[in-house]
């Protein structure tokens, strides 16, 4: 698919020094839209959705904020940590705003595995589909996110039991 | 058929280079600005160069505008009251700027660049500001994931700030990034030591800063900080005091506790300390040496999740359940928290509930 005029001028935002030191893109040079594209198949392999990841996301984050900065217990299995920093970054899409630079710190004990992501990253995937291009500082691979996040897929969530 | 290919090449070719020449004569003349004036508060005024970021301009002149970013409008911090002469916004100003900041002819002094005479107004103490070389003397880990900075200053050799104040590092060019960034730091010893800056650091994910500190930073290194900044310090009353903090939140507290112990203040201080479980709780032993100087002062360290090998007896919970427990009423009372956002907010809400008025509560957020 060829790239609109709009996500052209959305990918320039996104090159170093324009809304971040680094940028988004990392050293990925492939256009915006490949991105794009090459991450919704992946996801959709997973048969999951930038929603549910994000949602998710935003899920363990609010929890880990009780932890008031420390790591906190989440259940089943997750210990997560909320830390910010001063400042704000807007999104490269435009709108909605400045996004705190708040890390989330997901560790899944059962997997023994670990995961760091913004509050950015959350916005960027869940309104944009959008994961960071490659070699990014902060490119989230979404299949880690998946397993790390044990983010369920459709497929799950129709085995569980409806009793609504 | 080939030679016309060629002429084609060759006049696209002439015609960039002649656009090119033209862009570099547009930008040394339409872009010289030449001499202007910069006037400060009404009565400093600095003849400068035009043609430059306002952020970078003053910095020229030794004037130091907080900024977290180093100037790449990332951290929306260096903002500046512009009177006159700024001409209209940017759109690399606007996320950063509120509808109240935009009537009040509030700039982001990194993107405003000094095109003609100006007239801004800073806050006063920020003539105090100096960029200091200085040496790192020591490095210790205080935790697993805090490291204890010690600096010794070089040029200028001696620092004047107010126990509670932070500084800005300068992290140079490293694998993490090809320009200098600017961070900024509490200072954590006591400001009557004029020769040394004390900093406590966490190590944040991924983050540019503090990945240098931990990972590439050692002692006899070059450092330049510019500080101090801030209006995080004791007040002077008679009322009682709280202190809350967690992590990295150690610092400005431990630098006013010092201070108070070297200038005698005994008024009565509890300073409750958050932490998960004993690996991440530091300099106990320093805070119980001060309850000896100061007989009015109580540490209290509380876990939140302490391990089982901790063994540990003292108070257990999250930090705002324990201040609640222990405070009966705000009355007669001021306090100062250091923390992340969400601990900050969590406390102010329990300390307001007891009673603590909004304008006593001082803290210094992380975010």
């Amino acid at each position: 698919m060829k790239q609109s005029p709009q996500l052209q001028q959305v990918q320039e935002n996104m090159r170093p020094g324009v809304l971040t030191l680094h940028g988004f893109l990392g050293s990925d040079k492939r256009d915006l839209i490949e991105i794009l594209e090459e991450d919704e198949a992946e996801v959709r392999r997973m048969g999951t959705s930038h929603r549910a990841i994000a949602d998710k996301m935003a899920y363990l984050r609010d929890r880990g904020k009780d932890g008031l900065g420390e790591f906190i217990d989440v259940d089943p299995h997750f210990e997560v940590r909320v830390d910010s920093v001063r400042g704000g970054i807007p999104s490269p899409f435009g709108g909605p705003g400045l996004i705190p630079k708040t890390n989330t710190t997901v560790r899944n004990t059962a997997l023994q595995r670990e995961i760091v992501y913004t509050d950015i990253n959350i916005h960027l995937i869940g309104e944009h589909g959008f994961y960071e291009g490659k070699g990014s500082l902060f490119r989230m691979e979404p299949h880690e996110l998946v397993e790390i996040l044990e983010v369920e897929t459709e497929q799950q969530q129709t085995e569980l039991p409806s009793n609504r | 058929m080939f030679s016309a290919l060629m002429i084609s090449v060759g006049a696209v070719t002439g015609i960039s280079a002649l656009l090119a020449v033209l862009m570099v004569i547009a930008d040394a003349t339409i872009g010289n600005y030449g001499e202007v004036k910069i006037t400060i508060n009404g009565d400093h005024e600095y003849e400068v160069k035009g043609g430059k970021p306002l952020l970078g301009t003053l910095m020229e002149q030794e004037i130091f505008i907080p900024s977290a970013c180093g100037g790449r409008g990332s951290c929306g911090l260096c903002k500046v009251k512009v009177k006159e002469g700024a001409g209209q916004f940017l759109p690399t100003e606007l996320p950063w700027l509120s509808d109240e900041e935009k009537e009040n002819n509030i700039r982001l002094s990194c993107q405003l660049k000094v095109k003609n005479d100006m007239s801004i107004e800073i806050p006063e103490e920020l003539f105090n500001v100096k960029e200091f070389q200085a040496k790192i003397a020591k490095v210790r880990d205080l935790t697993h994931d805090i490291k204890e900075v010690t600096m010794e200053l070089a040029d200028p050799p001696e620092i004047n700030m107010v126990a509670g104040q932070f500084v800005q590092l300068r992290i140079p060019e490293y694998e993490l990034t090809d320009e200098p960034v600017y961070r900024a730091y509490s200072v954590a010893s006591n400001p009557s030591d004029t020769k040394h800056v004390e900093l406590e650091i966490r190590l944040v994910p991924n983050g540019i800063a503090t990945t240098y500190v931990h990972n590439y930073l050692k002692e006899g290194d070059d450092i330049i900080f510019n500080g101090p900044y801030g209006d995080f310090f004791l007040r002077d009353t008679e009322r009682e005091i709280i202190c809350i903090a967690g992590g990295s939140g150690m610092a400005p507290i431990k630098s006013i506790l010092l201070n108070m112990a070297e200038r005698g203040i005994d008024r009565r201080v509890r300073y409750f300390f958050g932490a998960r479980s004993k690996k991440d709780l530091f300099l106990v032993d320093e805070m119980r040496r001060l309850e000896q100087e100061l007989p009015n002062f109580k540490f209290i360290p509380a876990l939140s999740n302490p391990e089982e090998e901790d063994e540990w007896e003292g108070e257990t919970g999250l930090i705002t359940d324990i201040v609640a427990s222990h405070m009966e009423t705000g009355d007669n009372t001021e306090a100062y928290l250091c923390g992340s956002p969400g601990m900050i907010d969590a406390c102010v809400k329990v300390l307001s509930e007891k009673g603590v008025p909004d304008e006593l509560i001082y803290y210094d957020k992380f975010g």
